[in-house]
């Protein structure tokens, strides 16, 4: 009987003291990672829908991210082996236009269908500023990343606008009514 | 009575030069009140959501345990057309979810070398795909998904479709991706044996 409460007891405690470190970690990361973003994405927003900034967008990238041939164009310009690795650090060009097309796509202005192969229109690079990092986490040898790096980059020229391809067909009868 | 008074008291726009710097200047903070809008938007709509989500997902990582996911790394390695499934499509996807950027990289030490950069590329293609649906995964960089999500949220629809679609796509996406990258690999690790 004893032992078993003992049993019980350990159960519960390991799970709630689990539970409890996750929330800490969540409030860590909401405060340390997304919150900063979060403002600095608010400012970019204001700036946009305040300024001319937005109707000078609106004109340049709707147009390519409303039709299937500009997306193509935007996801070859991101994966050129020369500036994917450029446009790559945390994501942030990426997030900034994924935030413009959000508000072109709330205005109106870009089909709401058009959101999933834009996803990957504007994300062709991700990474790609990450490969000998990321390969060092994998223990890669040097060789390997000699080759790796390049391997990756010109892969990415291949399926970069083939993920825009797939995006598109696969938005069929995305919010259409 | 009072409101007598208030319709009393208005006072008209400043003009000329005085009335251009106010204007300016009513222009300048227009821009942050808006911001802040935007923000209060984002913190009173996602936050609370997210750090529930969060922290269920870190629960039950903690309880699962993200080690056990590299006994399957060990296995992945091996030759043969049944295993490339495994080595780009549940083995990222697995190290994104339990180990997270950039820490899902790491599962790449149980993998021989020539399949090391291929699953690089697997696994970090689908950083952004998992954030629709498991934020955990990628807190830092939300907003490729959750920018052009917010436009969706504006008209008015649900999120819940372009989630799993783009968690599919995804899905597709870094399976070819180990597939074609893999293939760049071997010839090119070839040509520098040969030369």
């Amino acid at each position: 009987m004893n032992n078993l409460l003992v049993k019980i007891g350990r159960g519960v405690g390991g799970v709630v003291g689990a539970l409890y470190q996750a929330g800490r970690d969540s409030v860590e990361t909401v405060i340390r990672n997304i919150l900063p973003f979060m403002v600095f994405i608010s400012f970019i927003i204001g700036l946009v829908l305040v300024t001319g900034v937005g109707d000078v967008i609106a004109n340049t990238i709707s147009p390519l991210a409303g039709s299937l041939v500009g997306l193509l164009i935007v996801s070859i310009v991101c994966s050129i082996p020369l500036l994917s690795p450029l446009l790559g650090p945390g994501a942030v060009i990426a997030q900034i236009v994924g935030t413009l097309l959000g508000v072109e796509i709330g205005k109106g202005t870009i089909p709401p269908q058009y959101a999933l192969p834009a996803l990957f229109a504007i994300n062709p690079q991700v990474g790609c500023d990450f490969i000998p990092v990321g390969l060092a986490l994998g223990e890669a040898e040097p060789e390997t990343v000699e080759v790796g790096v390049p391997a990756v980059l010109f892969s990415r020229l291949i399926t970069g606008p083939l993920a825009v391809v797939i995006a598109y067909f696969a938005s069929f009868g995305m919010y259409q009514s | 009575m009072f409101s007598l008074l208030a319709e009393d008291a208005t006072v008209g726009e400043p003009t000329g030069v005085w009335g251009a710097i106010a204007g300016g200047a009513e222009y300048f903070i227009g821009i942050f009140n808006e911001g802040g809008a935007v923000l209060t938007g984002l913190v009173t709509g996602i936050i609370p959501t997210l750090l529930v989500l969060l922290t269920a997902v870190n629960a039950l990582i903690r309880l699962i345990g993200p080690e056990k996911i590299e006994n399957l790394g060990k296995k992945a390695g091996q030759p043969g057309l049944i295993w490339y499934p495994v080595r780009y499509l549940v083995l990222p996807v697995l190290a994104v979810f339990f180990l997270t950027n950039p820490m899902a990289y790491t599962i790449g030490r149980f993998l021989p070398e020539r399949f090391k950069p291929a699953f690089y590329d697997s696994a970090v293609s689908f950083v952004h795909p998992i954030t629709g649906l498991f934020p955990h995964a990628n807190a830092g960089e939300l907003f490729v998904y959750l920018g052009i999500a917010a436009g969706i949220t504006t008209l008015g629809f649900g999120l819940g479709d372009l989630a799993i679609r783009f968690l599919l796509v995804g899905l597709v996406v870094i399976f070819i991706r180990g597939i074609v990258t893999e293939f760049i690999t071997s010839r090119m690790m070839a040509r520098r044996v040969a030369a």
